[in-house]
């Protein structure tokens, strides 16, 4: 880690006098300044962190967040009450940015999505061909979802469940989990291609629509089915839809979270979700900026689990652990417009 | 049985930290988390618990009639998730603890069926009970939330299906489910009540209930998870968007989910832990959950209640024991008369649709005065139950105030009715006064006593009203083994609905 402060050099030398000159610009009395922010929920620890709060109070800020899911940040939620929208992708951030208006975003933190699942799981399904390594080829997963099979259907599986083998994910409806899967399924099914235009959507959504629809109830945050697989394990949750964050985090905090057979996977190919800051106000707008630029956020991130502009962080964090630091196969999400065409025809089918 | 079940029950919790300047978070709650009222004092954070009914909860929260409380806490959000536009009015969810719902049966009747310690799935739970090899007892699904999610995955598992179920799925599995319900013996408006009125019938063999209640229940019964899953309540503290107590409800949340907190919920309430660092201790069993998948569709859940009431379940057999005496004339008698046209689908609502009478019910209408009134009884038919409603509907509507008030009189003739084998007999007795005519509370007791053993299990329900005598009335409830409804402040539409859960 040190290193990787060295290596910053001069970078971060002027980054710090900045904020400095931030701090000493805004630090008039003890008051700090409110900053109310929607955000996707599975960035609630760092907010929730007394040393993320302590940094903020640095530069006079108190920030205060309310959970919602991403896509719900996009349409549904009140972005009056708030003073920025911190939705956990690159499309919804685009899509509110246009609405409101705001001139600039920022992407502080990225997180590719993973699966986190079990070692009889990875077992069964490298027999199955689906796995290699800790890849889960996309492609022959949606074969097999094709195909309904079966947990027990699996020749040598260990977990015997007669429900079909089918990834958890948040509701798509709600989520930007969800929606980050469909970016990666979507691509597969369009014959390995970014969905670009309402006929391709058309074309694709029914083929993925089972996909999210059989899986019968889905909560609509993040955080929520990782809990289960946390708490309740493989039969809950035999392997979930995730940000990469989330899994790393409870893996750097070694608060006994991750047992040992828990393992994590990257589809392949996978999809990045970049968390976007859009600020409503100029407070909101230094909330962006600190979290882009100082190297103390940087730090902070990546205890959990966030990739950053500077890919040392993470790198030293993750040696010797399941995560991977290069990802080779990584495709773009479709924009918004796009995204949400898919997730409309899928929507239909709920009623 | 000595319980009283309040329409609502609020109970405030001292506050322990002078500095919360009578700051209050008001939760809109399940019966089920009753239990944690005790843990909730050590917070030091003011909470204040009103509890309601999962179906009747999730309406007002979906129709926005929630806007006094600042968070609910159910045992599940799932249903109400289902709900048009209940999403948009959820805030932070944030799950506290987690117990699923399974099968216990007394040791004997485990070991004679071969179960214990052995892999048992809900077909075979099934066969054996569709043999009648043995008998349960199960809360309403359209009253409580461990009924409901029993109901869910006793389908979803004897279905085969792999995915959750379609409303196609629920009518192909109709037979099975209704072999397996055949077993049933107990039903019950809430799963705390169904556990005390267990402990009094020796012939029921066992129960289907939360894990956390069973386990409560002091080590009597042999719990059986089946193999092919279980639906399992999380417990959400769900914070309302439309309240602006966030600060409050986040202290509570993370004090909920202290490692601290979480271990003595585990000890003093034998839910599992959600905190994946608090590992469930021993007695708790070591076999891997698996859980079966919920509909994600309301029709489906919808579906699924309706053919439970309408085609599943053993039919009910209802009396009502009426005051129409002349204390009730005016306001009163029309209450009576809408709580009744209530109960006959005029309620459109999803607890009304699930409360009114059901197909295949023997509903009997018991009128008094200084006398017992020539009653009336409606079979409710298979199919088509409109035009026998509208029967029931009208005879409500014709109903008179006058004359005085022999309620013992007219309690002895419904007992005196013939109860017959195969369905749930129980009675609602509704007077707003004391006994004017007719026999004592001493001279039922004493007849009561000498009934047949089938008629004295018949429970009568009390509904007080007006000037109930509630030392009186109470009685009668502990005496027949059924409970007290307290309609005097709310209305009494409500606390017939209510005690539909329990018939």
């Amino acid at each position: 880690m040190r290193r990787s402060w060295i290596g910053a050099g001069l970078a971060l030398l002027l980054l710090g006098a900045v904020a400095a000159a931030l701090v000493l610009g805004n630090r008039t009395g003890d008051e700090l300044t409110v900053v109310r922010g929607v955000i996707g929920s599975e960035k609630k620890p760092f907010f929730d962190d007394p040393q993320v709060q302590a940094a903020f109070a640095k530069h006079g800020l108190k920030v205060e967040v309310d959970t919602a899911g991403s896509r719900d940040i996009a349409t549904t939620v009140d972005l009056g009450k708030y003073a920025f929208a911190f939705p956990s992708s690159a499309p919804a951030a685009e899509k509110i940015k246009k609405d409101r208006g705001a001139t600039v975003t920022f992407a502080p933190f990225h997180s590719p999505m993973a699966v986190a699942t079990f070692q009889p799981i990875v077992d069964a399904l490298t027999k199955a061909g689906l796995v290699t390594g800790n890849s889960l080829d996309i492609r022959k997963y949606l074969d097999l979802v094709a195909n309904g099979t079966r947990w027990e259907d699996l020749a040598g599986s260990a977990y015997k469940a007669r429900k079909r083998v089918l990834l958890t994910t948040t509701d798509i409806r709600s989520s930007n989990s969800a929606a980050m899967y469909l970016a990666v399924t979507s691509y597969v099914a369009n014959n390995d291609d970014v969905v670009s235009s309402p006929q391709q959507a058309d074309q694709v959504a029914p083929k993925i629509a089972p996909l999210f629809l059989d899986q019968g109830y889905s909560e609509s945050s993040t955080e929520a089915p990782f809990e289960d697989y946390l708490a309740m394990g493989m039969g809950k949750t035999p392997m979930v839809m995730i940000y990469e964050a989330q899994y790393a985090a409870r893996l750097f905090a070694a608060d006994g979270a991750i047992r040992p057979d828990m393992r994590l996977l990257y589809p392949t190919p996978t999809v990045l979700s970049k968390h976007t800051l859009v600020p409503f106000d100029e407070p909101a707008t230094r909330v962006g900026r600190l979290l882009t630029e100082d190297p103390e956020f940087a730090r902070l991130a990546a205890k959990y689990g966030f990739r950053t502009a500077n890919p040392q962080i993470f790198t030293d964090l993750a040696k010797g652990t399941q995560l991977a630091t290069n990802l080779d196969d990584v495709v773009e999400p479709p924009t918004y417009e796009q995204l949400e065409r898919l997730i409309a025809v899928i929507e239909q089918r709920y009623l | 049985m000595r319980i009283l079940l309040a329409l609502v029950l609020v109970l405030g919790l001292a506050a322990c930290s002078p500095g919360d300047g009578g700051d209050t978070l008001k939760i809109l709650a399940g019966s089920e988390v009753k239990d944690l009222e005790p843990l909730l004092k050590e917070s030091g954070i003011d909470v204040e618990l009103t509890y309601t009914g999962t179906l009747d909860g999730a309406e007002q929260v979906a129709s926005g009639r929630a806007g006094e409380y600042d968070a609910i806490w159910f045992s599940s959000n799932r249903y109400l998730s289902l709900i048009d536009g209940a999403r948009a009015r959820l805030g932070t969810q944030t799950k506290i603890m987690v117990s699923p719902v399974v099968l216990a049966l007394k040791p004997e009747k485990a070991a004679e069926l071969g179960w214990t310690g052995k892999t048992v799935s809900w077909s075979d739970i099934a066969t054996a009970a569709t043999a009648g090899r043995f008998t349960f007892g199960m809360t309403n699904p359209a009253s409580s939330n461990s009924g409901f999610s029993a109901l869910v995955g006793v389908a979803a598992a004897l279905s085969d299906a792999d995915e959750a179920l379609s409303a196609e799925q629920i009518h192909a599995v109709t037979p099975r489910l209704k072999g397996f319900f055949s077993a049933q013996r107990l039903t019950s408006g809430s799963s705390g009540w169904l556990a005390e009125a267990y402990t009094k019938r020796p012939d029921v063999d066992g129960l289907i209930n939360y894990e956390s209640v069973l386990l409560g229940m002091g080590g009597k019964l042999t719990l059986i998870y089946p193999s092919d899953g279980v639906v399992t309540a999380d417990y959400p503290l769900t914070l309302l968007t439309s309240s602006p107590k966030k600060e409050l409800y986040d202290r509570l949340a993370a004090w909920l989910r202290t490692p601290e907190t979480q271990r003595k919920i585990m000890t003093t309430t034998f839910r599992r832990p959600i905190l994946p660092e608090v590992r469930p201790d021993d007695r708790f069993g070591a076999a891997p959950l698996l859980e079966l998948p919920f509909p994600n569709r309301r029709s489906a859940a919808d579906e699924l209640i309706g053919a439970y009431l309408n085609e599943v379940r053993p039919p009910a057999r209802t009396r009502f024991v009426l005051d129409t005496s002349g204390s009730m004339e005016g306001d009163r008698i029309d209450a009576l008369r809408q709580a009744l046209v209530t109960l006959t689908g005029a309620d459109t609502s999803a607890s009304g649709t699930f409360s009114r009478f059901s197909n295949r019910e023997t509903v009997t209408l018991l009128p008094f005065n200084n006398l017992p009134q020539p009653g009336r009884e409606y079979v409710v038919p298979e199919k088509n139950p409109e035009s026998t409603l509208m029967l029931i509907r009208g005879y409500a509507g014709g109903l008179r105030a006058q004359g005085g008030t022999a309620i013992y009189d007219a309690l002895r003739e419904a007992y005196q009715k013939e109860v017959r084998p195969g369905g749930y007999t129980s009675i609602v007795l509704m007077t707003d006064g004391e006994n004017t005519d007719g026999s004592s509370l001493a001279d039922f007791e004493l007849f009561y006593r000498q009934l047949p053993e089938a008629n004295r299990a018949v429970r009568t329900f009390v509904v007080l009203f007006g000037e109930s005598d509630v030392a009186e009335m109470t009685r009668i409830a502990d005496l027949t083994g059924g409970a007290v409804f307290d309609a005097r402040q709310g209305s009494l539409a409500a606390a017939f609905k209510e005690i539909r859960g329990y018939q």
